[in-house]
């Protein structure tokens, strides 16, 4: 997969920006950060399409032993019987890249920290697009990720074995539960023969909704 | 049993095929450990291995794969168990046959990715795979094979667990995407350059794509590589809507009579592939006569995702060296890595091809100040390294621990210094530097260093260290000195270089010491060393007249090729940009508003002529921070603009700290912080932006990075004195190793004020864990700093 262009919309509120800006300076720094950005970065993603059951306690997928634990993961999953399990990642280059710049220049640095971050959804959505060009389903949710609601992030190592994430893509997670390397997502979209209520992503189910910045300030992230 | 004797004897070796496919095919479930069968369901692992033996594997590998103590650690089970086991079952099935087949014990990646992107030490790493070589050699293994590796650094821990633990051959195979290099960046060079080094058996591809596919990366490896070649490809591509792979046995076997034709001397099959696809390649390949081409080898360096030849003149970077340097002794003594990785990136974009790294001072651990900067160092940058220093422990200490085939700066021609560093320089497999000196000191005469040049490549050939691998630094005296002596120099690097064939290095810039105008001298001297032979000039990268002069160097003797690199450096130069205002026409606090770097260091100078340092910091540089800092927390600029505008102030601050180097004054630091990322936490570009702030505010920053233990914090603390401390954690997993920072610092009774930040804390939750201030960004941490700093006047 190859990434043309970042939103850098995105970007900028990442970086606490709300309005459009019109400083020169950030913006060239915008397009020199995003070009190296895209030179540095390897997109890549997996998916695998596993049947769930539900229990108590949580959804199990496949007949594996590991279970999407919590109320969240479950109310999400309502009316599906299949997921997508995915996961992506912009690869190790641009781990390299963030450390040179936090070590030269700390403005590009956060700036390129926000437009990677930015990347790494586009990855997703543009691997969903493809994803569901081959597995058809009747509808789907959205995209859910560990630590969502009260899905614990602890499910990440699973989740990414389950994938053979790391021999197929290079993407692992450290003993916290961090990814690495560090611009990357894992997610599950329900499948439905029927229909899925298509909540929107509001903030009720997130976990950051009492220490969010963007909350904070009166806006939101955009999940 | 060794690799080559059994090439000899057998010719093409055949290894088994995939186990994984075979377990899935059996019913093994999703998500279950494929190891633990190995003491559940014996039958059904002597059934698989027996089916590869009778297809015709001359060796095959235990169900060992990730039987480590991190993948195991749920497992209940433990190490040893689990590869004992799968030993025996893979020896038991072999005696069943009666066939005379070979059992290695199959190591894989260990799961976590390593230091600096991951969070594993390379060090912690060498116990993994130390465990599981230990446990298969006492099981009875006959080789260790380590394969699917994607990161070089891995790899180096497995072999040297391998090497240090077992006698054991050791075979090694790497997973190479379509374009030639694994997810981490390594090249096959580096690989085959690193195995080789490192004395292991054979080298190679396995997994990831089909026999297909690989056919560029298996060219490479046969051509280049000068021990035998293993490739175990995929059964071709796989397909994620059903599973399956792409080609089926007999086209595998096809492209197995197109591997052994480039040269391989031993294929196997891995996922996908079955005991059909082994038997047809058997059938096929087993058993050729294999005859082994060695390569021609020019000196080649390299690091975990770069590879370096000595094929022309290359520039190595010597700026990474506190000889004479007042700022990266200062650096050093505060355990600044930062300024030591800016010098390696600002070598490296002005043409660097390899850095030197010398960090000897009298009164710090140089061993562990050298651990540390090559470890951070090749985090930043692919640049191979040449490890400086005069102590053989700290040398073996960096040899260790870096990613790559690096260069040994130095050995000389006495006994005691060829003993001692020469055994080094062959057990990591690294090039070495012979400088053509002894115990008298350094000869005169051409003819005498020449000599002394002969004697070492003598020593090195006797401890099996090969002749490309050897460089010789003929010694630059000082002109000013001995001006005689230049010409000797000369001649004796022309001599050695057309006697021995060994490649030349020099350390230039020594030539000019005590003389005006040293630029013009060490250029003039650096183009008559390369027209001499000269091949690794040590130099000052960042001044463009040394740089240019190897640009134009290789430009004149045809080396650069239609003059394309000597284009692509200076065709862009454009007239000098419109003249802007002139320095007069702006302000400090203009040109910190508007990001401008050069113009307010050249204001700054300006200004310390006829002021006082701390008057310009107390009554220019921190209000014009503090009007930017304001507009920042009223939403009117946002975080990089605050960076531009407080980087500009750093390079005020610089001037000024330079400026009171110069003249021995006391440093301006308005107080010293220990800045950490908790424990467990890779995450540290937060912990970063406050160490700039914090910088720019004229605070002197003990960084102590990223995933940092409890203890070290404490150390750190009481080591510098220190009234505050910052930490931070971005994840709830690792707010735990923030509280039990603070409280290891509570419990040391260490009288020092503890301020937290992060994107998942709340004022609250500080609060419980026992800091003393929560800043919700870098602007609040520096205002609480400077909080403390009034109340601690001695902070």
């Amino acid at each position: 997969m190859t990434l043309d262009a970042i939103d850098k919309k995105e970007a900028l509120r990442y970086l606490g920006c709300k309005e459009n800006i019109d400083n020169e300076r950030m913006i060239s720094l915008l397009d020199e950060c995003e070009k190296r950005l895209i030179s540095a970065a390897a997109p890549k993603y997996l998916y695998e399409v596993f049947p769930i059951a539900f229990e108590l306690g949580g959804v199990r997928i496949s007949d594996s032993n590991i279970i999407l634990r919590g109320n969240d993961a479950a109310e999400h999953l309502k009316n599906c019987n299949r997921i997508v399990l995915m996961c992506a990642t912009l690869g190790q280059g641009v781990d390299v890249l963030l450390r040179q710049l936090q070590v030269t220049d700390m403005a590009s640095a956060v700036t390129t920290d926000s437009l990677a971050s930015a990347a790494v959804e586009q990855v997703c959505d543009k691997a969903e697009a493809e994803i569901f060009e081959k597995v058809k389903c009747n509808s789907r949710t959205w995209r859910f990720s560990p630590g969502y609601g009260d899905l614990p992030l602890d499910i990440q190592y699973s989740l990414l074995s389950i994938l053979n994430a790391q021999k197929r893509i290079g993407l692992t997670v450290n003993d916290s539960n961090m990814m690495i390397p560090t611009k990357s997502v894992t997610a599950f979209i329900g499948l439905s023969d029927g229909e899925v209520e298509r909540k929107s992503r509001g903030c009720e189910s997130c976990n950051m909704k009492d220490k969010c910045k963007f909350r904070k300030s009166g806006g939101h992230c955009g999940n | 049993m060794e690799i080559k004797e059994l090439l000899a004897e057998r010719g093409l070796l055949i290894f088994d095929g995939a186990m994984g496919t075979q377990l899935q095919a059996k019913g093994l479930k999703t998500g279950e450990t494929p190891e633990l069968l190995n003491l559940t369901d014996k039958a059904l692992l002597k059934e698989i291995h027996r089916s590869y033996i009778d297809a015709g594997a001359d060796i095959i590998s235990a169900n060992t794969f990730g039987a480590n103590a991190y993948k195991l650690s749920h497992s209940g089970k433990s190490v040893d168990e689990v590869i004992t086991a799968g030993i025996k079952n893979c020896k038991e099935a072999i005696e069943e046959s009666g066939k005379p087949v070979f059992c290695a014990l199959d190591i894989g990646p260990i799961g976590q990715l390593l230091e600096p992107t991951g969070s594993l030490k390379f060090e912690q790493a060498y116990e993994y795979f130390k465990e599981q070589v230990i446990a298969g050699s006492n099981a009875g293994a006959d080789l260790v094979l380590f394969e699917t590796m994607t990161d070089l650094y891995e790899l180096k821990a497995a072999i040297l667990a391998a090497k240090e633990n077992c006698s054991l051959p050791i075979i090694c195979s790497m997973t190479f995407e379509e374009n030639g290099r694994t997810f981490t960046g390594c090249p096959v060079l580096s690989e085959i350059l690193l195995c080789e080094g490192l004395g292991v058996s054979a080298v190679g591809v396995n997994c990831s794509l089909g026999p297909k596919e690989l056919m560029p990366t298996i060219t490479e490896l046969c051509e280049k590589s000068n021990i035998p070649v293993i490739v175990m490809p995929n059964a071709g591509l796989p397909d994620p809507a059903t599973g399956g792979y792409s080609i089926d046995a007999e086209e595998f076997s096809e492209y197995a009579v197109k591997i052994a034709e480039l040269g391989a001397a031993i294929i196997g099959g891995c996922c996908g592939t079955t005991p059909e696809f082994i038997r047809r390649t058997a059938d096929k390949v087993k058993g050729r006569k294999y005859t082994h081409k060695k390569a021609d080898r020019i000196c080649t360096l390299c690091s975990g995702t770069k590879t370096v030849a000595v094929d022309r003149p290359r520039i190595i970077g010597e700026r990474i060296n506190p000889t004479g340097k007042k700022l990266f002794k200062q650096a050093l003594i505060n355990d600044d890595i930062d300024y030591i990785l800016g010098q390696a990136i600002e070598q490296v974009n002005a043409g660097a091809d390899i850095l030197d790294v010398n960090v000897g001072l009298p009164d710090i651990d140089e061993k562990a100040m050298m651990i540390k900067a090559v470890k951070s160092i090749q985090g930043v940058t692919g640049v191979p390294l040449q490890i400086d220093s005069t102590i053989p422990e700290v040398l073996e200490a960096a040899l260790r621990v870096y990613n790559g085939k690096p260069i040994v700066n130095s050995v000389n021609g006495e006994e005691e210094s060829l003993e001692s560093v020469l055994p080094l320089v062959k057990k990591y497999g690294a090039a070495v530097v012979g400088l053509t000196l002894d115990k008298n000191g350094i000869p005169p005469k051409a003819k005498q260093r020449v000599a002394i040049a002969e004697r070492i490549i003598k020593r090195c050939e006797q401890y099996g260290i090969p002749k490309e691998d050897i460089l010789i630094d003929c010694l630059t005296l000082t002109a000013s000195a001995e001006q005689l002596a230049v010409n000797e120099t000369l001649k004796a690097v022309r001599e050695v270089k057309e006697r021995f064939g060994v490649k030349t290095v020099l350390g230039v810039s020594n030539i000019s010491f005590g003389l005006p105008n040293r630029e013009l001298l060490n250029h003039i001297f650096l183009a008559m060393a390369l027209e001499n032979g000269l091949d690794l000039p040590i130099i000052n990268p960042n001044v463009a007249a040394m740089t240019g002069t190897v640009r134009a160097f290789n430009l004149l003797k045809a080396i650069d090729i239609n003059s394309a690199e000597y284009i692509a450096a200076y065709g862009s130069d454009t007239p000098a940009a419109a003249v802007k205002p002139t320095t007069s026409d702006i302000t400090l606090e203009y040109a910190i508003d508007n990001g401008l770097k050069a113009e307010a260091a050249k204001l700054t100078e300006q200004l310390l002529t006829d002021n006082e340092p701390m008057s310009i910091i107390n009554e220019r540089l921190i209000p014009a921070l503090d009007k930017t800092g304001t507009l920042f927390e009223t939403g009117k600029i946002f975080l990089p603009q605050l960076i531009l505008s407080a980087g500009v102030a750093q390079s005020c601050f610089d001037v000024i700290k330079a400026h009171l180097a110069k003249n021995n004054s006391e440093t301006v630091s308005k107080g010293k912080i220990v800045l950490a990322t908790v424990k467990g936490d890779v995450h540290d570009i937060g912990k970063n932006i406050v160490k700039v702030l914090l910088e720019n505010y004229g605070f002197t920053v003990i960084d102590l990075g990223k995933d940092v233990e409890y203890q070290a914090v404490v150390d750190a603390v009481r080591n510098h004195n220190v009234k505050l401390v910052g930490l931070s954690a971005l994840m709830t997993t690792t707010l735990k190793s923030m509280e039990e920072t603070i409280k290891l610092i509570r419990e040391n009774n260490l009288d020092c004020k503890v301020v937290v930040g992060g994107a998942v804390l709340t004022p609250e939750y500080a609060e419980k864990i026992g800091a003393d201030f929560y800043a919700k960004d870098a602007k609040e941490t520096v205002d609480i700093a400077r909080r403390v700093a009034t109340d601690n006047s001695d902070l």
